[in-house]
């Protein structure tokens, strides 16, 4: 057989290759068949009968054919998108600096961006743990106007009335806080318990994991005194014994049969998503039934229930309030009473996000601002680059590759870069949460609910994946043939096009107004705090310690009876702590300063009564224990404070603050005038004198009114649970262990619970306030040093692309200086417009800063002045390095043309 | 027709066998199983393609187009080193096959 081998032509097109064969074959079998003696026609058919069905053979060949080279055409294509990858990595290694600054530069963005993200998830999209929990509201009473029209708890008359009444929700269920303490073990301890009614779980939709929740019967009153515990407790203090069901534990001095064990994550009611005077702890741990008692549920006025409800199918939430409304309307009517007591039905998820939603979406619009900023920086690190490889990828399109190919790997090189920066961010979010997690307040709801989960993770992926797709989308559009011939023309200096180059000075100008408008919000904040720091508390917070001294109540009690035991309790305790050495003063208060604990109730002074449809003045009222001013801090302006000689059957008396007294004794002397207090838990007792006059306390946050306040003593008015103060000559925790053993020594059931300085209790009040500052902070910083970074870059490009003229300035005997001023001037130029938008947009926006600012406007215009300062300056330093280097720069390397 | 049938397995022998006398195109195959054959074994021409083309995808041949002697453009494949191990597996395997089966067969 002759063999030639040719390097044929190819021939991929795999019909013909077949076809092809077989006709060669049919032919040669035909000229067998000719040669035999066949006529032509003849021998072609008997070739084609000999050989089989051709037709079938063939298409099967065909597909056969078909189906390899898809599969070779596949591996192919893979193989080409791994080798652009590992070209990336070659190329990007090759540039280290410029890899690092895109790579770190897309990491912090994406990373601050994906923490806050996770925040807000956690705090404000994510749905509640609870059964369908789209249809939880809470419902809660409408302080009338002149009161504030704020969220005022349900009086146990109310919830029932409303429970028995309603036609909007399908189940309804109350619950109010209950401090008790756990006293199964040598220490007694605290635990933070809510009373509810047996209706809350099934209301909420969540079911006990181990053994049962309440049944109706435990909610009546006479009921077994039975206790459902609380995921972490039970694995904290029972070792996670399954064995707890049926146990006796000692819950106050009472024993109570453990009948449940509630799912991990379940510690409904959360105490930072409910109103702070219900003093919630912010996690729940132990739950036992909540018993209304014949008298209960006639009590109208006794405001101290919180509600949630699951809505009935179809109805809305404002169908819920109307219906409410109603029935409240009725009663207060029945019962003659002029005030107009409103509803609010607030669905449960935003009873949570409520408080924090505006500071959180600031957060989310700031940090959002850092990545624009950063990416901004990316794209003109991107540009300088695509620029610098023009060259490169004219060379190589010339050799023969595809434009679509050079453009297809230049934007591999992107999806990797933000891949990487995607990969580095997801860890920045990881500790970036963690970090917020342990700055954040205590009191920042859903802080249970914040993790870095599936929803970020995917966030974060699909924001890197588009900042891949629109920096590579940018690189490809710069890949153009028509640039090739020119970019083989040019001299080694590579110089940007015109339009290239505009760009970079807008995404400049905006990346300096971008952190300019930080600057403003952080610049306002700070102000703000710093003006809230300034407020006059009321009280002395150095060398003073406090502590929560609760009464063991085991359920209900019984004023007569119970009362007289806890006011000698606290005489006691009180007194002993007072004769400790290195304490200076001591005292005890229903509710301390700065907490917002302290309740509310009305008052009459006598003679000034209020004529019919005028309703009576109102105030906060606390009962005080000991020497509390002077242990406090709080300047005693008039009168006399609380002494031994005010015991229970001596004349009552109350002390008034300044507030009340300016507000209602203008021009008079209030020692010894008569008031009529609507909070005495025995409505018999009869009106009150006015001893002394005290300075006024903020009762409430720093930033809240200063409103009247009274104070009467706890003999003669006697509450179960106080805050000890005590202050010290020396460092005040070293009290501590003393205070403990007096307590023990007075009354071992009871336990000394949320022990902190008062000046951690001043901290902690601006908690809030710090967080986001330190927040915002932060991102004007990076976003101020990211902005400079650009403008450095765009002018050092500039400058470098000037050298040739800035070397003929300086050849024709231009001084150093002017050139400095020539570069400066372009520098200042792209900062001044900068400045300008920056100033106008943040003037613009301010107005969303206006709910956070305290003393502040927020058009402030020192603050304006600041930002726009700090931003020329540094960004003067920033365009004078180059402008230096450029003013010291060798003529005649810069003449040479290279 | 006379002459047996011949099962895919002994195809593939063959066809390995054929293309150690040096590159082939499919007729010349054909051609060279009828002759050595004596025209004992006759074969669907058309079974020769499909089992050229799976030896190729097995990596047993190589294919390539080239000139025949008559000048047309056709087909030739080749035997590769992977082909040649392989003949000669199957020519052991089916000796001592044929062995057996011929032992069996004697015994009287």
């Amino acid at each position: 057989m002759k063999k030639t081998f040719r390097l044929s032509d190819a021939r991929p097109d795999a019909p013909r290759d077949v076809h092809d064969e077989i006709e060669f074959h049919l032919a040669m079998r035909t000229r067998e068949f000719i040669e035999q003696g066949l006529a032509p026609d003849d021998a072609r058919r008997a070739a084609r009968a000999s050989f089989g069905d051709v037709d079938t053979i063939e298409s099967a060949l065909r597909d056969d054919r078909d189906e390899r080279q898809r599969r070779v055409r596949r591996r192919e294509w893979w193989g080409s998108i791994w080798q652009d990858v590992r070209l990336s990595f070659r190329a990007l290694r090759r540039r280290p600096l410029f890899a690092l600054s895109t790579i770190s530069a897309l990491a912090v963005g994406i990373g601050a961006a994906g923490a806050v993200f996770a925040v807000i998830n956690g705090v404000l999209l994510r749905p509640l743990p609870y059964g369908a929990p789209d249809r939880l509201a809470m419902l809660w009473l409408q302080a009338p106007a002149n009161m504030g029209g704020g969220q005022w708890p349900l009086s146990a008359g109310f919830y029932d009335q409303i429970r028995r009444e309603n036609r909007s929700f399908a189940s309804l269920a109350a619950l109010r806080s209950w401090p008790g303490t756990l006293g199964d073990f040598e220490v007694t301890e605290r635990v933070s318990g809510a009373r509810v009614t047996p209706s809350l779980f099934p209301t909420l939709g969540v079911g006990a994991m181990l053994g049962r929740t309440f049944t109706e019967a435990e909610g009546q009153a006479g009921g077994p005194r039975v206790a459902i515990l609380a995921h972490a407790l039970w694995q904290r203090r029972f070792g996670a014994d399954p064995a707890v069901i049926g146990r006796a534990i000692t819950l106050s001095g009472a024993s109570f049969e453990v009948v449940g064990v509630m799912p991990p994550d379940f510690s409904f009611p959360r105490g930072a998503e409910l109103m702070r005077g219900l003093q919630f702890a912010p996690n729940t741990e132990v739950w036992t039934p909540l018993v209304f008692s014949e008298q209960d549920l006639q009590n109208y006025g006794t405001q101290n229930l919180a509600a949630v409800g699951r809505l009935a199918v179809g109805t809305t939430p404002a169908q819920a309030h109307d219906d409410v409304d109603a029935l409240v309307a009725a009663t207060l009517e029945a019962a003659g009473s002029q005030l107009e007591v409103g509803n609010e039905v607030v669905l449960l998820r935003d009873q949570a996000a409520r408080p924090v939603q505006r500071g959180l979406l600031l957060l989310l619009g700031a940090v959002v601002v850092v990545l624009l900023i950063a990416c901004a920086n990316v794209a003109a690190l991107l540009s300088a680059r695509v620029n610098e490889r023009r060259r490169e990828l004219a060379v190589r399109m010339a050799l023969g590759a595809r434009q679509s190919r050079v453009g297809r790997q230049l934007l591999t090189e992107m999806l990797v870069l933000a891949t990487v920066g995607g990969v580095l961010g997801t860890l920045f979010t990881l500790g970036g949460t963690r970090l917020l997690l342990t700055l954040a307040p205590s009191d920042l709801p859903r802080t249970d609910d914040i993790s870095v989960g599936l929803p970020v993770i995917a966030a974060i992926a699909v924001v890197a994946l588009l900042c891949g797709l629109a920096f590579g989308t940018i690189a490809v559009r710069r890949v153009r043939a028509s640039d090739a011939a020119d970019a083989l023309r040019t001299s080694t200096r590579s110089s940007d096009s015109r339009g290239v180059r505009t760009g970079r000075r807008i995404l400049v100008t905006a990346q300096v107004a971008l952190s300019v408008l930080l600057l403003v919000g952080a610049g306002l904040l700070l102000r703000s705090f710093g003006r809230l720091q300034d407020v006059r508390p009321g009280f002395v917070a150095s060398d003073a310690v406090t502590g929560e001294v609760n009464m063991p109540i085991a359920g209900a009690f019984d004023i007569q009876r119970d009362s007289p035991g806890w006011a000698r309790f606290f005489e006691a305790f009180v007194s002993r702590v007072a004769q400790l050495p290195g304490v200076v003063a001591a005292g005890a208060a229903s509710a301390i300063p700065l907490t917002g604990s302290a309740e509310g109730s009305s008052f009459v002074i006598v003679g000034r009564e209020p004529e019919r449809g005028e309703d009576a003045p109102r105030t906060a009222y606390v009962v005080a224990q000991g020497d509390y001013f002077r242990a406090a801090g709080i300047a005693l302006l008039q009168g006399r404070a609380f002494e031994a000689r005010d015991v229970s059957d001596a004349p009552r008396v109350v002390i008034i603050s300044k507030a009340l007294a300016d507000r209602n004794f203008k021009n008079e002397n209030p020692i010894g005038r008569q008031i009529r207090a609507g909070f005495e838990f025995t409505p018999d007792g009869g009106p009150r004198e006015i001893i002394g006059v005290v300075d006024d306390v903020k009762l409430g946050s720093l930033d809240g009114e200063t409103g009247p306040t009274m104070y009467v003593p706890e003999s003669q008015m006697p509450y179960p649970g106080l805050n000890l103060v005590v202050r010290t000559s020396e460092a005040p925790e070293r009290i501590l262990p003393s205070v403990r053993r007096e307590l023990r020594a007075v009354n071992p059931a009871v336990a000394l619970s949320d022990v902190r300085t008062l000046e951690d209790v001043l901290r902690q009040s601006l908690a809030r306030q710090r967080f986001t500052l330190t927040l915002i902070v932060s991102f004007a910083t990076a976003a101020l040093l990211l902005a400079v970074l650009g403008l450095y870059g765009v002018i050092a490009m500039s400058v470098q692309a000037r050298r040739h003229e800035l070397g003929v300035r300086l050849a024709l005997g231009a001084r150093p200086a002017s050139l400095v001023r020539l570069v400066l001037r372009e520098g200042m130029q792209l900062t001044g417009a900068g400045v300008v938008l920056g100033l106008v947009g943040a003037f613009a926006v301010a107005g969303a800063l206006r709910a956070l600012l305290y003393g502040v406007s927020e058009r402030d215009v020192g603050v304006f002045s600041v930002a726009a300062l700090v931003v020329i300056g540094v960004a003067l330093v920033a365009s004078w390095v180059p402008a230096r280097r450029a003013s010291r720069g060798n003529p005649t390397e810069a003449l040479r043309v290279d | 027709m006379p002459g047996s049938d011949v099962f895919t397995g002994t195809l593939d022998l063959l066809i390995l066998k054929a293309l150690t006398w040096g590159p082939s195109h499919g007729y010349a195959i054909g051609r060279w199983i009828r002759e050595t054959t004596r025209q004992a074994l006759v074969i669907q021409e058309g079974a020769l393609y499909p089992a050229l083309h799976r030896l190729e995808r097995k990596g047993f041949v190589s294919e390539e187009w080239g000139e025949s002697e008559s000048g047309r453009q056709a087909k030739y494949y080749k035997l590769t080193a992977r082909g040649r191990s392989q003949l000669r597996t199957e020519t052991t395997r089916w000796q001592s096959y044929a062995d057996a089966v011929a032992r069996a067969l004697s015994v009287v």
